[in-house]
């Protein structure tokens, strides 16, 4: 089984990690278990569930879809930047306070789905939040608490 | 409950923090020194003898460590039709030999390196045709479980049809679907003398355990389960097939093995609901009195027969129990075929029983001309329950799904729901019949409404115990599921203990520490466990209580536990349970309690009625939930915020089930056409409509603090509600599940034709 492999510098939640990587890797799969960020998830690894959001200078995607090498120059942040459970990031605490999620397994995802959101909008509609959310999936369907969330976090910010 | 009490209360979900920072651990973020990944082969025939398994390609590879295969596994088996592996492949996807490797990118290159010789065997893929006499069994013995259908039946429907002014019969089919949990299954297991400790996604420690010592052939006490945060399962996860062959290629490899399932074999070897076809008769007066129901269901349980013959018993409770009605009958076929293995998803078969019986209900309400929920209110069961003599004996505790009659509910709110339902709704100001009007967008409005066992569980037991700093521990064998259990159970602790919630901590889901506990399923978490909780930490206090009055040297008036603090009555007692912890040393006080749950005088059932409004595209075929009404009655409920949530994603997960989610499988092939989310097509927060949710004003007398069960009874309602609302909307009933629009046009061509 030949593997070509590469050294690579990852910009990280504000730190540059070098990490060598097989030229197939999948930033999820770097993220994961070459960087222990185990807080992006891999729920289909095929573009499908959006458990594995990241933010791509400040965009959110799929880190299921794109190689780690293609990542190496641009500002990646994931779930473990936003806040820890003493001082929870205001998007966070808008969750916990709306139960915005039940199994939590999706819940990565949408949180930087929904910072991304409110970084470009201060005032998003409730389409808005939607459409912004539309490609993250909750199996157990908490999105009438997701939305309440959203909602509170943009009214909080 | 005291003015401060925390049940009622919303407090936030114990276990939400950790999740929202990334820091909860699930299974797959498990990651142990020297670990292999795991890699199942997976048979591409929906019906084969496996003949033989070269593994000659891969021998000596560096990097590959263990292959298994039927011809080199334990004898041991997880179920009486499930060895570890099998000589007998039998629906397209069964588990067929596995190997571990250095990494995951080695494993997969191994496994596609190992050939397996099959010999083609007959197979079947439907439930109807599998009946059939000559059709191939997929299980020797034949494809008919137990040989003949259930029969479940009280008083005569025959006497009953005969009574009937009229009599109507309707037949329906649902979809296999998948509960599509968003975290695939998966396992870590290592060895260390002997022993073996499997980290799995779990929804029941101990029942895993057991299934894992008794197929690797290891004594119980040698296997320790930890259920890791669990990323969901709504029942699918039940099984514990791939935590065995990571434990056996992880004995066989003496290093720790992980196995991680793809979207793609989660959705073909994870379980799904079964399909079904129903056919309901029922007889009637013309008053609306129901005189007789005969409801008889064909069950595809596919490979394996897994929770199976509980499944196709719940699908009958609808046609059985819900109206009031002294002849009925229901005939259950659980039917073997080489389709991927069905099993439980939340509510088993009641969402099946339920959306044939309470179409057809709505169909003679229009016949007789009586509105659907005068109806209803006319027929649903009343708390003093059904007609008839009680058979079990006295001194039995009561079956929560019973046939028989004679024995009243402890609580039953369903009056309520349908009441408080309706008014939320409005129901009686709702738009007359749009069909004929103009315009392409038709509006409509349904309702239905269901009862659900659940509560009383299996033997639960719970032990509460006094920290040293004062705190107090929850220790108990449950796994909470995402559900919320963990908050639910330290809020009953707190209550009964008289101490703040923040107080409590909980030890859920580890065999290791934790006293026996059945799985989280069936909706009895909270009453069970939570009978046992509120039972220990009762018993504790009385300690606590007793410790105190005796280290006292006077005699102290009455005392109590307030707000963390033993006081006593006159006010000249007031000691932290810090204090208390600190006086008794090393005698820590702890209390269990081990408890059968339920009753032996009264049915312990949860019941509702759900209102919605659709719009149907009669040009696109698309239908809308514009709006929802869940008026549940399930007690007192504990924390409403997250029975809310519990309810609301309930709900909009069976949405996928109504109108758009199907597991195909190719008949010709018996592959499955559709192992991905976007292809199972579930509802996403963009189809997420309005949900109002009401509890009924209901304490019941048994449960604890008044609780019922609460998780599976959402996913009742919604089929029958909306599919009787597209019904209003373009008079055209829908009874094959989902309702794509290939249904609805077809059906709309099909009464124009007409």
């Amino acid at each position: 089984m030949a593997t070509f492999t590469a050294q690579i510098d990852l910009d990280v939640n504000g730190d540059v990690c070098r990490v060598e990587v097989r030229h197939h890797w999948t930033l999820l799969r770097v993220l994961r278990e070459s960087l222990g960020l185990t807080g992006a998830k891999r729920g289909c690894d095929r573009g499908e569930c959006g458990s594995c959001t990241v933010l791509l200078d400040g965009k959110p995607v799929y880190a299921c879809q794109m190689l780690a090498l293609q990542a190496v120059g641009r500002s990646i942040t994931t779930v473990e930047a936003l806040g820890d459970s003493e001082r929870l990031h205001p998007v966070q605490q808008a969750f916990l306070d709306n139960d915005g999620a039940q199994c939590g397994y999706c819940t990565p995802g949408f949180l930087l789905s929904a910072k991304a959101l409110l970084d470009e909008k201060r005032e998003p509609s409730e389409g808005d939040i939607r459409e912004a959310l539309s490609g993250n999936l909750c199996r157990c369907n908490a999105y009438g608490r997701i939305i309440e969330s959203v909602k509170q976090a943009a009214v909080r910010e | 409950m005291t003015a401060n009490s925390v049940i009622g209360t919303s407090v936030a979900r114990h276990d939400l923090p950790d999740k929202l920072t990334g820091e909860a651990k699930y299974t797959s973020d498990i990651s142990l020194p020297g670990m292999l990944h795991g890699k199942v082969i997976r048979s591409p025939h929906p019906h084969a003898r496996i003949v033989g398994i070269s593994t000659s390609a891969i021998d000596g590879t560096p990097g590959v460590h263990a292959v298994l295969t039927p011809f080199n596994v334990p004898e041991g088996r997880l179920a009486p039709d499930v060895p570890i592996l099998d000589r007998v492949a039998r629906y397209v996807g069964d588990e067929v030999a596995a190997v571990a490797a250095d990494d995951e990118d080695l494993a997969e290159y191994a496994a596609s390196l190992i050939e397996v010789e099959y010999e083609p065997l007959p197979f079947v893929t439907t439930a109807r045709e599998a009946v059939e006499p000559n059709s191939p069994p997929v299980h020797p013995g034949g494809n008919l479980v137990g040989g003949e259908p259930l029969t479940l039946t009280r008083g005569d429907v025959d006497e009953g049809f005969e009574e009937a002014d009229r009599t109507f019969s309707m037949s329906f089919s649902t979809p296999a679907h998948s509960p599509a949990p968003l975290e695939p299954r998966a396992a870590v297991a290592a060895w260390e003398d002997g022993r073996l400790t499997v980290w799995k996604t779990s929804r029941g420690v101990h029942a895993d355990r057991l299934s894992l010592a008794s197929a690797l052939g290891v004594e119980r006490d040698n296997v320790r389960v930890v259920g890791a945060t669990l990323g969901a399962g709504f029942g699918g996860k039940d099984e514990s097939r791939l935590s065995v062959i990571a434990a056996e290629l992880a004995r066989r490899a003496g290093k720790p093995v992980k196995i991680e399932a793809t979207r793609e074999e989660e959705f073909v070897a994870g379980r799904k609901r079964h399909s079904t076809e129903t056919t309901v008769k029922i007889g009637v007066k013309n008053d609306g009195t129901v005189t007789a129901i005969h409801a008889t269901t064909l069950m595809d349980t596919g490979a394996y027969l897994a929770s199976g013959p509980g499944v196709v018993r719940r699908a009958g409770q609808a046609a059985l129990y819900l109206y009031r009605c002294a002849n009925v009958r229901y005939d259950g076929y659980l039917v073997y075929t080489n389709q991927p293995s069905a099993a439980s998803y939340r509510a088993l078969g009641a969402p099946q029983g339920h959306f044939a019986l309470e179409v057809t209900m709505n169909h003679i309400a229009d016949e007789l001309g009586i509105d659907p929920l005068e109806f209803r209110l006319r027929n649903h069961v009343g708390i003093e329950g059904q007609a008839g003599e009680r058979i079990t004996p006295t001194n039995e505790i009561i079956d929560t799904q019973p046939v028989e009659g004679g024995i009243p509910f402890s609580s039953n709110g369903l009056r309520e729901c349908l009441e408080s339902g309706a008014e939320a709704f409005g129901w009686n100001e709702r738009q007359a019949d749009d069909s004929q009007s103009a315009g392409h967008i038709k509006t409509g409005s349904g309702m239905s409404m269901f009862i659900y066992r659940g509560g009383p569980g299996g033997r639960s037991s719970a032990r509460v115990r006094l920290n040293a700093d004062g705190s107090v521990q929850l220790v108990a064998g449950l796994m909470d599921v995402g559900e919320g259990s963990t908050t639910v159970m330290a809020q009953i602790v707190a209550e009964a203990l008289g101490v703040p919630y923040d107080s409590v901590r909980v030890t859920f889901g580890d065999t290791a520490d934790t006293p026996e506990a059945p799985i989280t399923a069936g909706s009895t978490a909270t009453f069970s466990t939570g009978t046992a909780a509120k039972q220990a930490a009762e018993a504790l206090k009385a300690k606590i209580l007793n410790a105190v009055a005796t280290h006292m040297d006077d005699d102290v008036s009455a005392l109590d536990i307030v707000d963390g603090s033993v006081v006593s009555e006159d006010g000249n007692v007031r000691l932290r349970l810090a204090d208390v912890a600190a006086m008794v040393g090393e005698n820590v006080l702890d209390a269990d309690a081990s408890v059968m749950p339920g009753s032996r005088d009264h049915i312990v059932n949860s019941f509702g009625a759900h209102f919605a409004e659709v719009e149907v595209d009669t040009e696109t075929g698309n239908v809308r939930v514009v709006r929802y009404v869940a008026a549940h009655d399930s007690g007192r409920i504990l924390n409403p915020q997250l029975a809310t949530n519990q309810v609301e994603g309930g709900v909009s997960q069976m949405l996928g089930f109504t109108l758009s989610e199907e597991m195909l499988t190719d008949p010709q092939s018996g592959v499955t056409l559709n192992a991905s989310l976007l292809e199972h097509k579930s509802p996403t927060v963009k189809e997420y409509p309005p949900i109002e949710v009401i509890f009924a004003d209901v304490v019941d007398p048994i449960g604890p603090f008044g609780a019922k069960a609460l998780g599976e009874p959402p996913s009742v309602g919604p089929a029958p509600t909306i599919v009787n609302a597209i019904y209003d909307a373009i008079g055209v009933r829908i009874t094959d599940l989902p309702a794509t629009p290939d249904k609805i046009l077809g059906a709309l061509n099909r009464r124009e034709e007409a």
